[in-house]
């Protein structure tokens, strides 16, 4: 069982390795004013990208905007990259500024306005990938409703670990802040969720803390 | 055998105390196992947010993307290098600006003018008028008017693009 299991971890860290050597040669095709090699990487990260920034932001369409910026962004400061770093981690950063800027722009009555909209007005649909959506747009609806009481911060820390699965270091570099920083981020936005869910949504605390 | 590791794994899942490969590996099992996730549900509402599968992102929002930021670079590129043109044709304005209204000021302090500022805004519209090329003004989808300038009859290195939507017909 052990060994499945290192398989698994195993054949994710190499594809992951390759993402990185073939993003290499993309970057180095772009810093040469190469537009199409730097539309191949706006392919291959813009999904991942947008995810990340639209639960940061409870908002899909206010994302796709965030994402185009952070590549425009990054389009400017290639000659900056080192590629040392992953780019995927520098790509991130710039996107999560971005919304994390959107978000202190933002007035409370406009954030919880729209995340109540959105959440009523939001769609599943049918067809291939229609379950998978629904469970997760299950879990996004509700933390579209509940993100407004936490910072912008415990917010960006919260998604990037504990959604999109992101490494404490990398997180920590992402949000230019040290590991510890991003663990005491995750234990808030964790304790102010677990509060919201019991007011909000008790059917998934088990029964003997429905009150 | 695995459902018993990952029960005795939610606590320093929570806490953070987990190493990065097992983390992975508690990750995964959550989305899985579905007895698993209502266990860990049960013990801590907020793992649902971990328990949410990737949604599958539209290949064609993927693609308008890719577009969209090609073609906002692309006219970048184009600002650039018109405005590099324009530079020494605004400076040749400002330079003609200045002595012309420099001297009439000269003539209106000095030379005991009858005050002539007026005229003299009128020459320098005109001599404005005949050394500028003329300028477009574009709407952008969404964003303000931007304004360009066309080059010089000698200039003819440089050519002008206009991109059509047939739709957009009067």
């Amino acid at each position: 069982m052990v060994r499945e299991n290192l398989c698994v971890l195993l054949a994710g860290f190499s594809s992951r390795d390759e993402v990185v050597m073939n993003d290499l040669q993309w970057i180095q095709s772009a810093k040469k004013g190469d537009e199409d090699a730097y539309a191949e990487l706006v392919r291959r990260h813009s999904a991942g990208l947008h995810r990340a920034v639209a639960r940061i932001l409870a908002d899909d369409t206010e994302a796709w905007d965030v994402v185009q910026m952070a590549f425009l962004k990054a389009w400017q400061k290639l000659d900056r990259y080192d590629s040392r770093y992953s780019f995927t981690t520098w790509l991130y950063r710039i996107g999560t500024n971005l919304a994390i800027d959107l978000l202190r722009s933002r007035t409370s009555r406009e954030r919880a306005h729209k995340a109540g909209t959105e959440h009523r007005l939001r769609l599943v649909g049918n067809g291939e990938g229609a379950g998978l959506r629904a469970e997760s747009q299950e879990a996004d609806g509700i933390l579209r409703q509940l993100v407004g009481v936490l910072t912008p911060q415990q917010r960006s820390a919260f998604v990037l670990r504990e959604m999109e699965g992101l490494e404490t270091a990398e997180v920590a570099d992402v949000l230019g802040c040290s590991a510890t920083t991003v663990r005491n981020h995750i234990f808030q936005a964790r304790k102010a969720l677990r509060r919201e869910l019991k007011a909000r949504f008790p059917e998934y605390l088990p029964v003997s803390e429905r009150g | 055998m695995n459902c018993g590791v990952f029960r005795e794994m939610i606590g320093s899942y929570v806490d953070e105390t987990l190493e990065e490969e097992s983390r992975l590996w508690f990750r995964s099992h959550l989305r899985e196992c579905q007895t698993c996730r209502e266990a860990a549900l049960r013990e801590e509402p907020s793992l649902l947010f971990a328990a949410a599968p990737e949604t599958p992102t539209e290949p064609e929002s993927i693609e308008a993307c890719a577009a969209a930021v090609t073609a906002r670079i692309r006219q970048d590129r184009l600002e650039h290098h018109l405005h590099r043109r324009r530079r020494p044709w605004m400076a040749a304005a400002a330079a003609t600006i200045m002595v012309v209204g420099g001297g009439l000021a000269w003539r209106v302090t000095i030379g005991g003018g009858e005050g002539n500022l007026p005229p003299a805004i009128e020459i320098s519209r005109d001599l404005e008028a005949q050394t500028s090329p003329p300028t477009v003004e574009v709407e952008m989808n969404g964003e303000d008017v931007r304004v360009y300038q066309f080059a010089t009859d000698g200039d003819s290195d440089t050519a002008v693009y206009f991109i059509v939507d047939p739709a957009l017909e009067l």
